[in-house]
């Protein structure tokens, strides 16, 4: 076997596989977005781009688009920004050979299933029976409706997902402050630099990279928003926690059965995703 | 002194951070339902096995547990065997293209599940496999695969080529080289990719949720919980949440030493 | 193999009629196993633990696959739209049943229950919820009716008496809120058909609303629906929190713990209520007749026939035996016995377990709601969909993410026009 022949032999299966698994659903999803079929009723005629237009008269369907945009923006923010605290506190306060015990406890929660960290926080955020409001209770105050109500749903759902991925990130960029050359931090050190100085000013500026992976990363991981809103709110208040996905679900899947129209979202989604990551993506590899 | 004391309920307060809603949980699955739904969390209470009890004679737990493994198991075998090999030629070749390669295989996380999983029920209805465990297996395996080779590439970076270069003086050809040389040296790495993606197979809803009902893994009968009839049995979602949680955090030790070594690595 | 069919069948038809048991043993080991589709309701739990009795005596093998509510629906769907057919027994409620119908998805009851398992003793308000058109579609295992549920101490203490119509029910409730530590009301705002549409409907209903005009055509926006909403969110004034995207099990188990000083709630409910390993309010508790104009929402779940899962005859006459074993007078005895009181049985009505648990008063406030019973959701194919849809809008309103009333029901009635329509 000459080495082209290797090479080829170890990675065809993969670009194979891949590509019948990605590109069968694409073409079954467009096939199916330009007719008009649902679980009803199977047999469908193709009604042209109907659901595409009908997706951008459908006020669920922008409310879903906004709100998919928010999750992005409020929890990768959220994650990097706990990441980051948690990094420093770590790396200033935490004794050597502790760190590795601490790291572990640490990302015990993005371990957890999503359907797992979810039950337990919807049980954390009951009005009625959950330990964050049980203080407001004890003093004869009214509980927090976190998810019950419209202004606070999202955040809740968000600060759950920014508990799981911000701790793990904050081991991550622990870990990235440790290969960081020692000597540069002991004098700055004895320059008598505050920590936040030390921090603001010369190491994270070096991990710049890691930090744009890290959101990368993170902002990929955000699509998968719905196992977590669907054990928790299922899109409620009202609409207000229903993302895209969510959304499609619900059309395609749910109760309604409107697969067609499901189908068309789903293009529409890959669509952009694809569109905008790629330009990310490529952007940040240049920088 | 005071500055230790400063420092150790810092570290405290974030370990409890971490911890205390799982900690919760835990102690609610271990609870009667009477006691659970109390406004003031009772601390003190007489413990009771009953909800993992009922959990674990549910057919349903039974089976998803069963289904996980085979479901989560089979993938994960394909995607061991599809993208090692794959990972492997391009680190170690790095052949023309590699890069739009990676992008490429990254470039599948991007897919949402549901655009996926719409357009595969169709499609498996028309195959007759709507509702097996080879459709969701299917459907797994660009997670699997993807996830394998992006995490494994760096594995096999950091193999020293002076070793494989003896060896293929030593007269080991390509594939002697890979699997006599570079698969030993770089496999702890690549345990902790191969868990890393466990981790993930094993965590997921949305597909299995809409490709199946007989053959659901334990994340669907654990969301199923919380719509069941009239009661919602919070101790035993509890105990389905543990359960569920369980075999992920087994590995945290082998994960944490996988990221540790992945970012040393770099 | 075609033969032995056709052989079969013909045997099975010489002597239907004549005895059950002749009749099923025919089939005796000529189907290896049938697939259940539930919902882990407590009745279907306990179903599902006692299965190996019907195995024994059928010489088969019982699979059972448990979803959630929205779940159970919504894979039982796609499971006979598309003639998957991966199961014999489909559960099937008062909201789904016109569709499943309707669909050619489910099998005549009539032919497949077994004589022995007596179909005359079902509860004639249950058993009529899934008989379309004189034949019978389900046959029930649980089911109810609304009445009202109030503190008899917190009433007394007070000094305030029962409230007779919605008017003085709304002061009632709110003379009673004390919050954080007593609510005058509870009720449930989530989406969907059984849970905010649900509880909705009575006012919507009582108030003289109906579903459709006189032609047939949709009715969804009437003044009285405008009106019943305008009441409905009045109520969530006086309900604990998270009562506006609330569940009926946050409902109840508010009640439970001893913060709501009333509610209408359906009469499976006092059972729960009444229940002293989980409830905080056993012996407190007075039932009575719902206030005017309220009415009663009548409902049932039960077992079916699936069509596309059972293609041979036999399938059939073992699915039938298994409903009529699930929801038989033994089977409801038997859960009697171990405190589960959903019952769905004349004979079960009269058990003594069931009528010492539940006080007089329990007993007719049940007795004097039953003339306001009936099916008040639209018994129509299409209404998943349009409840779904209702039930969202409803869920926006109570949350306050949306304002108007009239506005936001009117689109629910556009939508229902269109897609009415659209399933022609």
């Amino acid at each position: 076997m000459n080495k082209n022949k290797f090479i080829l032999f170890c990675i065809l299966p993969s670009i194979v596989i891949l590509l019948i698994v990605v590109i069968f659903p694409m073409v079954g999803a467009i096939n199916y977005s330009l007719q008009d079929k649902s679980l009803r009723f199977l047999e469908g005629d193709y009604i042209g781009f109907q659901n595409y237009i009908d997706m951008f008269e459908d006020r669920r369907f922008i409310n879903a688009l906004k709100i998919s945009l928010y999750w992005e923006l409020i929890t990768v923010i959220g994650s990097l920004l706990l990441a980051i605290l948690v990094s420093i506190i770590l790396f200033e306060y935490s004794n050597k050979n502790y760190r590795i015990l601490l790291a572990i406890i640490l990302i015990m929660p993005i371990m957890l299933p999503k359907v797992s960290a979810g039950l337990i926080w919807r049980f954390m955020l009951s009005p009625v029976m959950g330990l964050v409001n049980a203080p407001l209770i004890s003093l004869n105050l009214n509980p927090i409706e976190y998810l019950a109500s419209p202004k606070l749903a999202l955040f809740s759902v968000a600060f759950v997902d920014i508990w799981q991925w911000g701790l793990f990130f904050g081991v991550i960029l622990l870990f990235l402050l440790e290969t960081l050359p020692r000597d540069l931090i002991d004098a700055a050190k004895i320059d008598k630099v505050k920590k936040w100085q030390l921090h603001y000013f010369i190491t994270f500026p070096m991990l710049k990279g890691s930090l744009i992976t890290i959101a990368l990363i993170k902002a990929i991981e955000s699509l998968r928003s719905f196992d977590l809103i669907f054990t928790m709110t299922k899109g409620g208040p009202g609409i207000t926690t229903e993302t895209l996905d969510l959304y499609a679900y619900q059309q395609g899947i749910g109760l309604r059965g409107e697969i067609s129209y499901a189908s068309a979202m789903s293009v529409a989604m890959v669509i952009i995703t694809i569109v905008i990551f790629t330009f990310i993506w490529k952007r940040a590899q240049k920088s | 002194m005071k500055k230790n004391l400063i420092s150790n309920s810092i570290i405290f307060l974030l370990i409890l951070f971490a911890i205390t809603p799982i900690l919760f949980a835990l102690l609610g699955s271990f609870k009667e339902l009477k006691d659970i739904i109390n406004p003031i969390p009772k601390i003190i209470f007489s413990p009771t096995l009953e909800n993992y009890i009922t959990v674990l004679t549910t057919d349903s737990i039974l089976r998803g547990i069963q289904n996980s493994t085979i479901i989560v198991g089979t993938s994960l075998l394909i995607g061991i065997l599809v993208g090692i090999p794959a990972a492997y030629a391009i680190a170690r070749y790095k052949p023309r293209g590699s890069n739009d390669l990676r992008f490429f295989y990254l470039s599948i996380r991007f897919m949402p599940p549901v655009a996926i999983a719409i357009p595969f029920i169709g499609i498996f209805l028309d195959l007759g496999l709507y509702d097996t465990k080879t459709a969701i297996i299917i459907t797994y395996l660009p997670v699997t695969i993807s996830s394998i080779i992006w995490l494994s590439i760096p594995a096999f970076e950091s193999v020293p080529k002076d070793i494989e270069e003896a060896a293929g003086i030593e007269g080991c050809g390509y594939f002697g080289i890979f699997t006599k040389i570079a698969l030993p040296v770089a496999s702890p790495s690549l345990i902790g990719a191969v868990i890393f993606t466990f981790v993930i197979t094993w965590n997921e809803l949305l597909i299995a949720l809409s490709l199946s009902s007989r053959n659901v893994t334990l994340p669907v009968v654990a969301a199923s919980f919380t719509s069941l009839g009239f009661e919602t049995p919070w101790g035993v979602i509890n105990a389905s949440a543990i359960l569920l949680a369980i075999p992920p955090l087994l590995f945290v030790g082998i994960i944490i030493n996988f990221i540790k070594k992945y970012i040393s690595n770099d | 193999m075609l033969k032995k069919i056709i052989f079969k069948t013909f045997i099975i038809l010489a002597i239907s009629g004549i005895s059950l048991n002749a009749y099923a043993n025919s089939c005796k080991g000529d189907v290896s196993e049938i697939n259940v589709l539930i919902q882990g309701h407590p009745a279907m739990v306990h179903m599902e633990k006692h299965k190996a009795d019907f195995e024994k005596l059928m010489d088969l093998k019982v699979n059972v696959t448990t979803l959630g509510e929205q779940e159970r629906r919504s894979q039982s769907r796609v499971d006979a739209s598309t003639g998957a057919g991966a199961y014999d027994v489909y559960y099937v409620d008062e909201a789904n049943i016109a569709e499943f119908v309707k669909g050619d998805w489910v099998e005549s009851l009539d032919k497949y229950f077994p004589a022995g398992a007596d179909m005359a003793d079902f509860q004639a308000g249950k058993i009529s919820i899934g008989n379309i058109n004189g034949t019978n579609y389900f046959a029930p295992f649980m089911g109810g009716q609304d009445v009202l549920m109030y503190r008899k101490d917190i009433f007394a203490e007070k000094g305030i008496s029962v409230p007779t119509n919605t008017d003085e029910m709304l002061e009632v409730a709110k003379a009673l809120t004390d919050a954080p530590n007593m609510y005058g009301w509870a009720q449930r705002g989530q989406r969907g058909s059984g849970m905010n549409v649900w509880r909705w409907n009575p006012y919507h209903r009582g108030f003289g609303g109906e579903w459709t005009n006189a032609d047939g055509s949709p009715n969804i926006n009437s003044a009285e629906a405008v009106k019943a909403t305008e009441y409905y969110m009045e109520l969530f004034n006086y309900a604990p929190p998270g009562a506006r995207t609330g569940t009926w099990s946050d409902q109840i188990e508010a009640f439970r713990a001893g913060k709501v000083a009333m509610m209408t709630a359906n009469d499976v409910f006092g059972a729960w209520v009444e229940d002293a390993e989980k409830s905080s309010v056993v012996g407190k508790v007075g039932y009575a007749d719902l206030p005017t104009p309220i009415l009663s929402g009548g409902f049932a779940h039960g077992l079916a026939i699936s069509k596309p899962g059972t293609s041979s005859e036999c399938e059939k006459v073992m699915a039938g035996e298994f409903i009529g074993w699930a929801t038989g007078k033994d089977m409801e005895s038997m859960r009697l016995d171990e405190g589960i009181y959903d019952i769905a049985r004349q004979s079960s009505a009269s058990n003594p377990k069931f009528t010492s648990l539940m006080p007089d008063d329990f007993n007719e406030a049940v007795k004097a709601t039953s003339p306001k019973t009936s099916l008040l959701i639209w018994k129509i194919p299409e209404w998943p969909a349009i409840g779904d849809e209702l039930g969202l809008v409803l869920e926006e309103l109570f949350s306050g993410t949306r304002s108007d009333i009239q506005g936001s029901l009117d689109e629910v009635q556009e939508y229902a026009i269109k897609y009415l329509e659209k399933s022609k």
